[in-house]
């Protein structure tokens, strides 16, 4: 597998920051976030927002004829890698509990993980522009 | 969106020009070179209100034009994740517009003063990534081929032959090859996120945005930690070889960790 970098310059893995192509920033900023109106309800502003399609994956007709345009073009006599087996190891025991993704309640549980595993992070190569705030 | 009480609409001049658009909620004890860049055109000026221990990230807002261009929303989430590479942010949803400055100190961080200073610290020294997987199509469609013999068949019986001809065949085989991808996607997204989790503080796991997505992840990862994570995500990759493409996306404000609702 190959990790694509959204800008050149790191090791493989290292990212460069940043919220990547404009279709990875709609998929974080439109749904995802603080909503205003769950703290505030007078002294809101109304604005017109441009409409922005949400891109939401629907199993259609659409889907499946490209799906089997892929299969049908799909050259089998071409390198045909087997399914590794480090890939079925990965894949037993998985446990989607572990990893609901209750976004609720994943600060709580952060916050416990927090206290338990973080030491001082005096290595944080960070620049920090506080003024001599003490570590919470 | 807006609906302002009587008393406040009076309070306000009846044609407001401009607006307050906020970005997020971090620690008061921060200094802000104020730029112009942020959401709208001109871009906005940014500022920080403060109350107490918490501030709003600003910027004014002309309200004669609609909001939502692609440099708005690449300008919000730019300034909310160059902030958070140096203190805890708690990003707003897009889209967030009040009356004017006062109006964010006396009705949000006044209010929510405490309760946003606690989640402050829970962010302390925390970063999300996003960890987005897309099948390499050849390699997925032949593990498919390989696990469906109807698959296999289907495929036989309509080479070489018009769609027209084939329409029904092809229908059943796509839905054959959509219903297996989800299969490994599941699979696929629950293996990831084990794979990641001793190394995280929490994951979500976030809607597919393609039909050949593999996975797609939100982690919340604790700085200190960061480089432990890249690590084992290198190593899942290189277990992927081949098969499945990884993008690694951050560090990020904690967009999808901050949902909760004011209790």
């Amino acid at each position: 597998m190959t990790i694509v970098q959204p800008s050149g310059g790191g090791a493989a893995a290292r990212p460069q920051g940043g919220g990547g192509s404009l279709a990875d920033v709609i998929d974080t900023i439109l749904d995802k976030g603080l909503v205003i109106d769950a703290y505030v309800s007078v002294a809101l502003v109304g604005i017109e927002l441009l409409t922005i399609n949400a891109r939401v994956v629907v199993a259609s007709v659409d889907t499946y004829l490209r799906f089997a345009q892929a299969v049908n073009r799909l050259d089998l006599s071409e390198g045909s890698k087997g399914l590794p087996e480090l890939m079925q190891d990965m894949t037993q025991g998985v446990a989607r509990s572990k990893t609901k993704g209750a976004a609720q309640g994943a600060l709580e549980a952060a916050g416990e993980k927090l206290r338990e595993l973080i030491g001082e992070p005096d290595e944080e190569p960070v620049r920090r522009r506080r003024r001599g705030r003490e570590e919470a | 969106m807006a609906r302002p009480t009587h008393a406040a609409e009076e309070a306000r001049p009846a044609a407001q020009a401009t607006a307050t658009y906020l970005y997020g909620i971090l620690p008061a004890d921060v200094e802000l070179t104020p730029e112009e860049r942020g959401v709208g055109d001109p871009p906005g000026r940014t500022a920080l209100v403060r109350h107490g221990d918490v501030a709003a990230l600003v910027s004014e807002l002309r309200l004669d034009r609609p909001l939502g261009r692609p440099q708005d929303l690449v300008a919000h989430q730019g300034l909310l994740d160059d902030v958070a590479a140096e203190v805890p942010v708690l990003p707003m949803r897009f889209g967030a517009v009040m009356e004017s400055p006062e109006a964010v100190a006396e009705q949000l961080l006044v209010p929510h003063h405490d309760e946003f200073r606690a989640a402050l610290e829970e962010l302390e020294g925390r970063a999300q990534f996003v960890v987005k997987g897309r099948y390499v199509e050849g390699a997925v469609l032949r593990e498919v081929l390989r696990e469906e013999p109807e698959a296999a068949a289907l495929r036989d019986q309509i080479k070489g032959l018009p769609e027209e001809a084939t329409w029904d065949a092809r229908i059943r085989l796509g839905e054959i090859v959509n219903r297996a991808v989800e299969a490994k996607r599941d699979a696929d997204t629950g293996a990831l996120a084990e794979a990641l989790s001793p190394h995280a503080a929490a994951i979500v796991v976030r809607e597919p945005t393609h039909e050949q997505d593999a996975a797609h992840l939100a982690v919340l990862v604790d700085t200190a930690r960061q480089e432990e994570f890249e690590d084992a995500l290198e190593e899942c990759a290189d277990r992927w070889a081949d098969r499945v493409t990884l993008r690694l996306l951050g560090p990020q404000a904690p967009y999808d960790f901050v949902t909760g609702r004011p209790g």
